[in-house]
């Protein structure tokens, strides 16, 4: 459990962040969105003391992150940040194993903890291990970069606009593969972005930071359905409301026994893909099936009532 | 590149024959030479004069890039920053004062010999190195350096295992045009009874045999040539490794 003790970091006469306090429980995700300038990259930078905060605490499983120096409590907190930041002149094997290294495991545990890593980003050790970063595509290195910061099995990963650099399509895939290594893992993780989009998508916990300040802490349904200020309601985007909402529910909530004609989808498809699929394809219901077996349908009507619902 | 291929080992061969076989050129340099005189500089083998001269270019070359790279590592500091301007002024005024000029105020204190020569091959080459050490150092990419703190290297641990590699392509050129500065100018130090190939090419002058001035320019110019290319072999093959 990560807790965060009204911490504060002033600028001369400016206030970064502003007296913030959160608890983040232990496997989870939380993301903190905000615009720039908002202080949500100073919070994070708080948390492994890039930046010591002015006043304040963050306790680690109850340990003060003040109680050890600097570098030595980074060790045990992982970092991933925006454009990788992997060493150019070292291979994939040593960026991997820079921690484990500097935490001095014997060789042979830190080579399988690479190898280990690379199956888990679907790289093929034998392939990837001996290269420079430069000989990787951008969505590799990303990879390599997350990979790094787990490597060592840290409390926590601390992630900075991870996927920032990286265009649409491979960003959908980094953050897909991103929720399933954390679920197989069950890691911590801290994530900041400044996309809506990907924190609704991400986060067990949504925290939304405004000025300095800790405007809504909560689930991502909360933060659509009750924004809690005029800010929070703009980043989710007045007209995306219903759609968000929809993107957070699985098909699995409001299958139905009856026919549907045309293509199926997953049961663990959103309802906004379903509803996308009706409005597509002209249908008023789409046939729903798990792993190849039919489980039913989701009718038009259905995902309205449920919008409505949720209003 | 085919014609450094093609070009390279014919340099190299023609260097070592300059050197180790003299006597090959004669009939070459004959005509240059002034009637009766000799046409083969044979005071002095040419091979001992070479290593002397890259001796004395390489222990001035090394003194030099520790010197500057250390300085260049200490102003990068957040602590030596303030003296940032004061060591490019003392760099600066090695590489304005004539090597000619530190050579006759050295040789009061030092007597005549090498000891001149290093002198003033060292201060000639410190700025070089130093400019291009203190710009590897402070163009790193950001990210990575972010990164090193991010993940727990002390700062050691940074300086040691990610900036100096990553300065290590620029600051190479910084030593090979010191380097091969120093070639060249170590030949007047042995207007101070420096043993270099520069006696030779001192004795064709006085003498006023061009066959001499040749033989010693020569093999200096091949030297400077040779090692020029072989450092930049390196670097590119550095360069190309971090990423280019």
């Amino acid at each position: 459990m990560i807790e965060i003790d009204s911490i504060t970091k002033t600028y001369g006469p400016t206030k970064a962040v502003d007296a913030v306090s959160m608890t983040v429980e232990t496997g989870t995700i939380t993301v903190i969105v905000g615009t720039s300038g908002s202080g949500k990259t100073t919070l994070l930078r708080m948390i492994n003391r890039l930046e010591e905060p002015t006043s304040g605490e963050v306790r680690i499983n109850g340990e003060s992150t003040l109680s050890v120096k600097p570098h030595i409590l980074r060790r045990r907190i992982g970092y991933a940040i925006q454009g990788h930041g992997l060493f150019p002149h070292h291979t994939v094997a040593r960026n991997i194993g820079a921690v484990p290294q500097l935490l001095n495991w014997p060789k042979d545990k830190i080579s399988a903890r690479v190898d280990q890593l690379l199956e888990l980003f679907s790289m093929d050790p034998a392939e990837f291990r001996d290269r420079y970063p430069a000989e990787l595509s951008g969505g590799q290195q990303q990879r390599v970069g997350v990979a790094r910061a787990l490597a060592s099995r840290p409390d926590l990963l601390l992630m900075d606009e991870p996927f920032g650099a990286l265009d649409p399509i491979i960003r959908t895939r980094a953050q897909e593969d991103l929720r399933h290594i954390q679920q197989r893992l069950g890691s911590t993780i801290m994530l900041v972005t400044h996309d809506m989009e990907e924190a609704i998508r991400l986060g067990d916990r949504v925290a939304v930071m405004d000025g300095g300040k800790l405007v809504q802490y909560a689930s991502p349904a909360e933060i659509i359905a009750r924004p809690a200020t005029d800010f929070v309601a703009d980043m989710v985007g007045d007209v995306e409301r219903p759609l968000r909402l929809l993107s957070l529910i699985p098909l699995s909530d409001i299958v139905e026994e009856g026919p549907a004609e045309g293509a199926p989808l997953s049961a663990d498809a959103s309802l906004r893909e379903a509803l996308s699929a009706c409005l597509w394809s002209g249908r008023s219901a789409v046939p729903i099936e798990r792993d190849g077996t039919p489980l039913g349908r989701v009718t038009f009507e259905a995902i309205r009532a449920r919008a409505e619902m949720q209003a | 590149m085919k014609i450094g291929t093609v070009l390279r080992p014919v340099l190299v061969l023609l260097l070592l024959a300059l050197v180790l076989r003299p006597q090959w050129f004669a009939p070459l340099f004959a005509p240059l030479a002034p009637s009766g005189g000799p046409v083969i500089y044979e005071r002095a083998s040419l091979l001992s004069l070479s290593l002397s001269h890259l001796a004395l270019v390489a222990a001035a070359s090394a003194a030099a890039t520790v010197v500057a790279v250390t300085l260049a590592i200490l102003v990068t500091r957040p602590a030596g920053a303030a003296f940032r301007p004061l060591s490019r002024t003392i760099t600066n005024m090695g590489q304005t004062f004539p090597p000619v000029a530190v050579l006759a105020l050295a040789v009061p204190a030092l007597g005549f010999g090498a000891g001149p020569t290093l002198v003033a091959l060292f201060l000639y080459g410190l700025l070089p190195i130093f400019e291009n050490a203190v710009t590897g150092l402070t163009t790193l990419p950001p990210a990575t350096m972010e990164a090193a703190r991010g993940i727990g290297l002390n700062r050691w641990q940074r300086l040691w295992r990610v900036e100096l590699p990553l300065a290590l392509p620029v600051t190479l050129t910084g030593i090979r045009l010191s380097v091969v500065i120093a070639l060249g100018t170590a030949t007047i130090g042995s207007t101070v009874a420096a043993r270099t190939l520069g006696e030779v090419i001192i004795a064709g002058l006085l003498t006023n045999n061009t066959a001499f001035v040749l033989q010693g320019g020569l093999a200096v110019g091949l030297f400077a040539v040779l090692i020029y290319d072989a450092m930049v072999q390196i670097e590119r093959r550095l360069a190309k490794r971090m990423g280019g």
